[in-house]
Parts: C-alpha cells; structure tokens; sequence
C-alpha cells in the first residue's frame, strides 16, 4: 500500500509507466484531477490553476502573492487525494508536494532528448526544430517553477528514491521496476507514516484556508496540533490570530492551533 | 555475464555497493587497486594517479599532458578488466569513458543526505550549515572534475540507467535491485556490444602507448583497425604519420592502422613568423 510519485520532462513517458502500474498493481492513477479538485474546492479558475501550477512564476509574480496561494491550494487538494493510499501520481512536484511522508516512493522517469523530440513530432504533427524548442521551453519552466517555489532543481537526483532512463529499459522494464520497489516494507503505510500523511494533509488544508490574506506564512502540524509561523508581528498577525483560532471549527482534525509570530519554522513546515 | 559500473559520490557507499553486487553475482571486482598494477607498470606513484581521479588537468596541479597520459593508463588497466566481463567496476570514473556498450548497465547511487550530514558534522565537529556547504562543495568539485576531464557531468542522473537513493532504499534492497536489473536480457552481452567493449580496449591500449611520443592523439578502433587522429604541420605529416603507424602497427591486436592529420593552423602560424 503505497503512494508512488512520478516526475518527468514531457514526453518521457512518465504518463505510459504511471498507467501501466496502476493497471498492474490496481492502484488509482492521478494527474489533472487534482487541478479540477482544487479549482472546485477554492472557487479558482482552472486555467489560473493550471498556469501558477505549470509555468514558472515572472518577475512581477515572484512579488506577489497569488501563486503561493495557487500552490497551498494545489498542495491540499492533492494531499486530500492521496490519504485514500494506493495511488500513482504523475503530475508536477509531487516528490516536493508529498515531502517528508515516509511511505511515498519518488521516482523521476529520464528519456533522451532526441526520443522525447520524435513523440511530439508524431503526437503534435509539428517538425524537429519546432518539437525541440517545445520541449526544452517546458523543461525551462518547470525548472524555474520548482527553483523559485521550493529552492529546489527537479533535476538533482537526490530529490527522489529511484531514476529510471528510459533508453535501454523500455516502459515495462520501468513498470517492474517500480512496482517491485514499491513492494518494499518501507514504502508501505503503517501508523507512523500515515500520521505524517494525515499532519501533512492538515496543515495544507490550515496554509490553504490562511495563505490569501496572509501570504508569507508557512504551517506545521504534529498529531493534529497545527503551528502557524509568520515573519512579523504586528496587526496583520493578530487578524491571522483570530482567523486561525476559527479554523479549529471548520477544519476536521485540528486538536490545537498556535500563530507563532518572528520564530524560524522548522524545516519540515510548508 | 554483464559489466555493472557503479558511481556514487561517496567512494565508501559505492565500494560497499560494488562488493555487495560481486559478492551476490560472483562477479569480479574492478577498483582502485587497479591504480597499483598502473604504478608498477608504468612506474609512476600511485598518489599522482589517484589524484588524476580527484583533480582536473591544471597548470597547477598536474599539467595537462601529463594527466591525459595517466588517465589514459588507467583506462587501459580498466577496459583490460572489463572486456573480461562478468565484472563490477568503482571508483575508476569508468562511466565516463566506457560509452556505447550495450551491456554496460551503469548505476548511480545516492547517499542518503542527512546521513551524510549527520556523519560530517559528527567527525569533524562542524555545524549543519557548514556540513550542508561542505557536499554542494564536494558535488560541484566532482562535476567540475568531470567536465574538465570528458565533457560530460558525472552527477547528472541521466547519465546513467538507474538511479538510486539510500535515504529510503538500504543498501542490500540496492543490490538487489542490481542484480535484479542487470539479469533482464538486454544486459546481455551481443556479438556487436562485446566487439565495442574489445574495439574500446584495443583503442585504450594503442593510445597508452603512443601518448608518450605523440600527445595530441585520438585514437579510435574497430575490428582490429585503427583510425588515429592528430595534429600536424605540413612539412612534418609524412614523417609524423609513418611513425604512428610503426608504433600502433606494434601493439598486439592492431592490423591496419589509418591516420588523419589534420592542419595545426595554430603552430602553422607561429611558425610563419618566424
């Protein structure tokens, strides 16, 4: 019973091998139904959703402070998702997205530029230099997303637990792969890593239900007791005070719920 | 009967992972004592080789001549290994210079960061801030060593066929997932890929031995006939290409050797000043 990541350039088959498992292995498979979720659940856009979800932030975005928001948004809907378990999710940072839970097995799927340039020819109708220039604008973007949302390049290995390039394994090489790695003790659900799960899919909804009005805060949870922290204290950290005291009523699981304000969050709060 | 080729950036965790797979398959193991059997044959210390590992041609460090004449040795002592088959290799960069073999399954495995952490700031007493800047440094070193070398970035993952990452993965559930991998048929050896794995040695050893008399060399083979390139000026290309072609004509294996000099406009103009 495992939550299995998959993170890919486009084109490198990543969707292929995250289908074939779920068949194999009879789990859910799930991509863009995260971005419909969260566009239902905070009244957003789908395409503003997908846009702060798929393209790296511009200057003037990087000050502002919708995208955050978009992200804590997306962050909860897919962390709601993956609490049922026994899931493939092949859409975009789900390795930073689900950090720090335990059973969830990150792999990152590599194809050679040239076959990943040959399939959007065939898929798009379009020539070589065209596909190229798609391609490498796409890699561009999701890496500047991860590096200005998380710090973080997607293409630094230890990010995830297994790298597969796909060249001399073809997809059903991969498939076995995965699906053998995820039959390891570590990356099956027990108590321990479920509760993370769970503090995880509480402090995003916390982030989600905050993070408009009060853009910079970051959220931590432990066993159901959530601790906002915020950079400064001032008025603006009363008014997160109160609305967060609130949030105990609306928000199922919630045991407790402190605003920290000026106090360095540890590094596993989002 | 495969060749595995194991990377890591920590030299113990891929020598533990390395064992593990030639203990498990009843493999041989290909390391750094190699560099020994380089030393004695060529009589060069082997500190000055294992620092041909460590640290890119520099005017500093080791001139660039001398250092391509060195790796080249030790790329002979490495392909003469692995054209035995059957066989592990770590430590030796071979992932660099071993390319286009088919049953080369190379592997990369990642320590796991906050073990790594936790063990430099145990040892040498420092924070976890400076533990943290101490391996992006070792990284960037290894990649810059890399680039400098061969032109390719040894700490790029796809690089290599699998990846794998020890912070969640032990390192036994890593060897089997080794040895599992390399047992699929594709990591079998063909006529064609043992051929390339023969055509690399053979080219591996004519450059070893040429590299002393000739440095700017580049030798490639196939099927016992050689193709070495150089540099030359034009009063000297006659002379230069019976010469290489005495001495490759020399080295066991080779039976036709073809040589392409090209212009060397840079000491053609030097020289026209003169």
């Amino acid at each position: 019973m495992a939550i299995i990541t998959i993170s890919r350039g486009s084109y490198s088959k990543g969707k292929e091998v995250a289908e074939k498992i779920c068949r194999k292995l009879g789990y859910r498979c799930l991509s863009r139904e995260v971005i419909l979720d969260a566009s239902d659940t905070y009244h957003v856009p789908e395409i503003k959703m997908e846009k702060a979800i798929h393209d790296a932030p511009s200057i003037l975005e990087r000050l502002g402070r919708s995208r955050n928001a978009y992200v804590a948004y997306y962050q909860s809907a897919l962390t709601r998702e993956v609490l049922q378990d026994n899931i493939v999710y092949h859409g975009l940072a789900g390795h930073l997205l689900l950090k720090g839970v335990p059973h969830v097995l990150k792999v990152r799927i590599i194809a050679d530029l040239s076959d990943r340039v040959r399939s959007e020819m065939a898929r798009e109708g379009v020539g070589e230099k065209e596909a190229r220039s798609l391609i490498l604008k796409d890699d561009q973007e999701r890496r500047k997303w991860t590096q200005s949302l998380y710090g973080a390049d997607p293409w630094d290995s230890s990010l995830y637990d297994l790298i597969i390039h796909i060249k001399k394994f073809n997809v059903e090489d991969a498939v076995d792969f995965i699906c053998r790695a995820a039959q390891l003790k570590q990356f099956q659900s027990g108590s321990g890593s479920r509760q993370k799960l769970e503090d995880l899919a509480l402090a995003s909804q916390v982030k989600a239900a905050l993070v408009e009005q009060h853009n910079d805060l970051m959220v931590g949870c432990d066993f159901g007791n959530v601790v906002v922290y915020t950079g400064i204290k001032d008025r603006s950290s009363h008014k997160l005070e109160k609305r967060a005291k609130a949030l105990v009523h609306e928000i199922k699981g919630i045991n407790n719920i402190e605003v920290h304000a000026e106090v360095p969050a540890p590094p596993d709060a989002i | 009967m495969s060749i595995i080729i194991v990377s890591s950036d920590s030299h113990e965790l891929g020598l533990e992972i390395a064992r593990k797979t030639a203990a498990r398959l009843n493999y041989g193991l290909a390391g750094r004592e190699i560099l020994d059997k380089v030393s004695k044959k060529y009589n060069i210390d082997n500190k000055k080789l294992a620092r041909v590992l460590e640290e890119p041609p520099a005017v500093w460090a080791l001139p660039s001549k001398l250092w391509n004449r060195y790796m080249a040795y030790i790329q002979e002592a490495v392909l003469a290994e692995l054209v035995k088959d059957n066989v592990v290799c770590q430590g030796l960069s071979a992932r660099l210079y071993v390319l286009g073999i088919s049953h080369a399954l190379r592997v990369r495995v990642l320590e796991d960061p906050e073990n790594e952490i936790a063990q430099l700031t145990r040892q040498g007493g420092i924070s976890r801030a400076k533990a943290e800047k101490l391996i992006e440094r070792r990284k960037n070193n290894r990649r810059r060593w890399s680039m400098q070398a061969f032109g390719l970035d040894e700490t790029d993952a796809s690089q290599y066929d699998l990846a794998i990452s020890l912070s969640q993965i032990d390192s036994d559930e890593a060897v089997k997932i080794i040895t599992d991998t390399v047992a699929y048929r594709r990591f079998n050896p063909m006529t064609y890929s043992i051929s390339c794995i023969q055509d690399l040695e053979l080219a591996g050893r004519v450059r070893a031995a040429l590299l002393d008399e000739f440095p700017d060399i580049r030798v490639k083979a196939r099927n016992g006939t050689l193709v070495v390139e150089t540099k030359v000026l034009r009063r000297e290309k006659k002379k230069k290409t019976e010469a290489i072609k005495k001495s490759a004509g020399e080295v066991p294996g080779v039976e036709y050797v073809e040589v392409h000099a090209f212009n060397d406009f840079f000491r053609q103009a030097a020289e026209s000043f003169r």
